[in-house]
This record gives structure tokens, C-alpha cells and sequence, in this order.
């Protein structure tokens, strides 16, 4: 039970990652407009991102901890270009794309936009997306298992 | 295409006989005519509309099956399907699948299949995260971007009247074009707009299920910080719009319906409990 527990902390330990500030923006004691200033934090301040709650990020700073407006953030670093940083990376994901099918087919499998101009129809796979399909009234009684209120919003103009 | 028939005819005999006077035709009011009935005729409706999509489906299908994880299948259209009851296409045969490739990306397909790949779903935290996804996705089969771009394309990239013929003929050799062409497609992408346009109407279909509504905003926070170099996101960054304008873009306009539904569940635990076990 205990490890279960654990699992399920690991996202949000796992969420924690390096991010810059876009543009200046106050960090705030809690995640509300209303909530006191801790300190505003200047365009490209390198910070941790935490957790997140609604529109509101959990930082970490060289000035403390305290929540920012989550889409003052770019995640990633200060630096926007890693040039090279990745060669071992990039090489090992192509490895893997290339063998990732799970099943033995014909032919080579992928998502890359050569894959997908020249895939060839699977019947068999099509029948089995049908099968899993919910109707109106099983999205219904998961949507209030998961305490799921519909609500009225209208589309952007 | 008797019609066309009739017109190349006339055009040619006009040119034969232009060097001696001027025809006194319109020809400009022929060709809006002749297009006008094009179009009639080619006006693709639901049924056809849901019929294209499957065969376009069994394609992508064919380019990556679906994860052997029954469940996990069965939750993802569980969270599409609650979505989708609540737009205006409540009742297209909606199905969502996710496909087993480490490639990070989802694909609309016309009538209502949705896919959403491993690799994107891994990088996911919590069910309002999936919700933004899914809500892009459904966003583009409500507008009709890829059924639209279809249409478009294969009137002047397919020679003469393939889509015609594809849709009287379901067996034919037009068909098996026009649904390669369709698939080809997903390795090209729509326009700038279509996607900017989706992620808008996503924010807003995940915040009507009940969702927080920033699942969207932060899947996209999470693109934006992984190497775009990475080769898993190769396709999806060339066939859309970078994730730091989407973001500006949503910033800019959908601040008030954000922060309104921000509040609302994400989760996290269920999503967890689903998807990673």
C-alpha cells in the first residue's frame, strides 16, 4: 500500500523542472490574484517549476518559493536552444521508433510522415477500435464517478 | 463531367475559330457554372463524411495499431466520449484509440475517430491534460478542418474528377486515391489557423466536461520543454504551430474562460491509476 502511495506521488515529484520567467511577472503567497507579493520576478528569472493548480504554477527561486501566473512561464530553461545537447538522445528515440511495433508485421510501421503517407489499410485493428467505444450513457456515469459537472461555455467568438 | 466534355469542346472550337472573330460566348460565366455544378455534386455529406473517415482511420491504423491494453483504451473513450456529448455533434460514432508508437502527436479523423499516441499520452499528468488533447482533436472534427482540406486537395491535386467518382464508387480505384490522399495528409498538416482555431475550441469543451480547463495549456507547456530536436516530436512540430505561439495565442485569447474554469477537477489520480499501471 505504502509503495501505491508512493507511485502516485511520483508525477507530481516528477513535475518538478526547470523553467524561466517571459515575461515579469509576481510571485504570490498563494495561487490567487488576491494573495500577497513575495516578490516580482524580472523577464528571464531561472526558476523551478513545482506543481501546478489551475492557472497558477508553484515556483522555486533563488528568492524562495511562491506561485506565478503558469502562462508567465516558459518551461525548458532560460536558454532556448540546446544545439547538440541531444545527439545521444535523438539517436536512441530512432532506435526505439524503428522497433517499436509490439507486434511482428510486414513492412515498416511508424508515425513518421513517410510512414503515414505510405500505410497500407488493418481491418483487423479498425474492428477492434470499434469495440471500444463507450455510448452516451457509460461516458455519463464516468464522468460522475469522477465528480464531473457539465457546464454552459460558449465558443470564443 | 459531361459538362466539362461540353466545355472543352467549346473552348477549343473558340480558339479554332478566334483568329477570324471573337466568340461571343462567356466563357467566364461558363466556367463559374461548370464549377458551381462541380460542386454541387461534390458537397460531401455525414454519412459520407463518417465513411471516408474510416477507411482514413484503418489506414493510420495500419501505421501504428492500438495499444494491447484494453482498459486503458476503454478509458481514453470513456473522457472522449463524455467530451463530445457535449458539442454540437453529440451523436457522430465517436471513437478514440491510442496508438502504440513512442511518437509524440494525436490525429482527427473525419466523422469522429480520434487517436492520441503512447508517447503523448506518457507525457500526460492528470485526465484534464488528456481532456485538452482530446478537446483539440474533437474541435477539428466539429469544424471540419481535415474533411474541408480533403476536399480542397483532391480537387487540385488529384487529376480530373476523382473525388466525383470516389464517392459514387466505393470500390473503385478513385476511392483508393482519395483515401491515400487523405492519409498523406496527416504527414502534411492544416493550416496554421485550423490548429490555433482547435486549441481555442479544446479549452473550451474540456472546461464544459467539467475539467480544468488549462489541461490543455499545460500538455503544451510540456512540448514546449522537451528538445525539439527529439525525433519523437518531429512530426507534430512540423504539421503545427510551436508550442510557445499556441500558448501566446491562448494567452491572449482565452485568458477569461481559463482562469473561469480553472478550478474544476483535473484528476490526477485517476489518470495515474489508468494509464500508468
Amino acid at each position: 500500500m505504502r509503495i501505491l502511495v508512493l507511485l502516485l506521488l511520483l508525477p507530481l515529484i516528477a513535475a518538478a523542472e526547470p523553467a524561466s520567467v517571459i515575461r515579469e511577472v509576481e510571485m504570490k503567497q498563494a495561487p490567487a490574484t488576491d494573495a500577497a507579493t513575495l516578490a516580482t520576478l524580472p523577464e528571464n528569472t531561472a526558476v523551478d517549476a513545482l506543481e501546478r493548480k489551475g492557472g497558477w504554477t508553484r515556483v522555486k527561486t533563488s528568492a524562495g518559493e511562491g506561485w506565478v501566473r503558469m502562462l508567465s512561464l516558459r518551461l525548458g530553461g532560460a536558454t532556448t536552444a540546446k544545439p547538440g545537447a541531444s545527439g545521444l538522445t535523438q539517436a536512441f528515440n530512432v532506435a526505439r521508433t524503428g522497433t517499436s511495433g509490439t507486434q511482428t508485421t510486414t513492412g515498416v510501421r511508424g508515425l513518421d510522415a513517410d510512414q503515414i503517407a505510405n500505410a497500407q489499410p488493418n481491418p483487423a485493428e479498425l474492428a477492434k477500435l470499434e469495440k471500444f467505444a463507450a455510448n452516451r450513457e457509460a461516458a455519463a456515469s464516468f464522468a460522475t464517478e469522477g465528480k464531473l459537472a457539465p457546464t454552459s461555455v460558449a465558443y470564443p467568438k | 463531367m459531361r459538362v466539362l466534355v461540353i466545355l472543352a469542346l467549346l473552348v477549343a472550337a473558340g480558339g479554332a475559330h478566334a483568329q477570324f472573330r471573337m466568340p461571343n460566348i462567356d466563357i467566364n460565366r461558363m466556367v463559374d457554372t461548370v464549377k458551381n455544378v462541380g460542386k454541387a455534386v461534390k458537397e460531401i455529406d455525414e454519412p459520407e463524411e463518417i465513411a471516408i473517415g474510416k477507411d482514413v482511420a484503418s489506414r493510420l491504423l495500419g501505421a501504428a495499431p492500438l495499444v494491447a491494453n484494453p482498459g486503458m483504451q476503454r478509458y481514453v473513450n470513456n473522457v472522449g466520449r463524455w467530451l463530445a456529448v457535449q458539442t454540437e455533434r453529440p451523436d457522430l460514432p465517436w471513437q478514440f484509440g491510442v496508438l502504440d508508437s513512442s511518437n509524440v502527436n494525436a490525429f482527427a479523423v473525419p466523422g469522429g475517430t480520434i487517436f492520441i499516441t503512447r508517447g503523448l499520452l506518457e507525457r500526460m499528468r492528470s485526465e484534464a491534460e488528456l481532456a485538452g488533447v482530446l478537446g483539440h482533436e474533437i474541435g477539428h472534427v466539429l469544424r471540419k478542418h481535415h474533411l474541408k482540406a480533403i476536399q480542397k486537395g483532391a480537387q487540385s491535386a488529384l487529376a480530373g474528377d476523382v473525388l466525383g467518382h470516389a464517392l459514387r464508387d466505393r470500390a473503385g480505384p478513385a476511392r483508393d486515391k482519395l483515401i491515400a490522399f487523405g492519409t498523406e495528409m496527416y504527414s502534411r498538416g492544416l493550416d496554421k489557423s485550423d490548429e490555433l482555431e482547435a486549441d481555442r475550441l479544446g479549452v473550451v469543451i474540456a472546461a464544459r466536461g467539467g475539467y480544468d480547463a488549462y489541461g490543455l495549456p499545460s500538455v503544451l507547456q510540456t512540448l514546449q520543454a522537451m528538445n525539439a530536436q527529439d525525433s519523437a516530436l518531429a512530426l507534430m512540430f512540423k504539421t503545427h504551430p510551436a508550442p510557445a505561439e499556441r500558448l501566446d495565442s491562448l494567452s491572449e485569447k482565452m485568458q477569461p474562460v481559463l482562469d473561469a474554469y480553472s478550478s474544476q477537477p483535473q484528476l490526477a489520480e485517476r489518470f495515474v491509476r489508468q494509464i500508468k499501471k
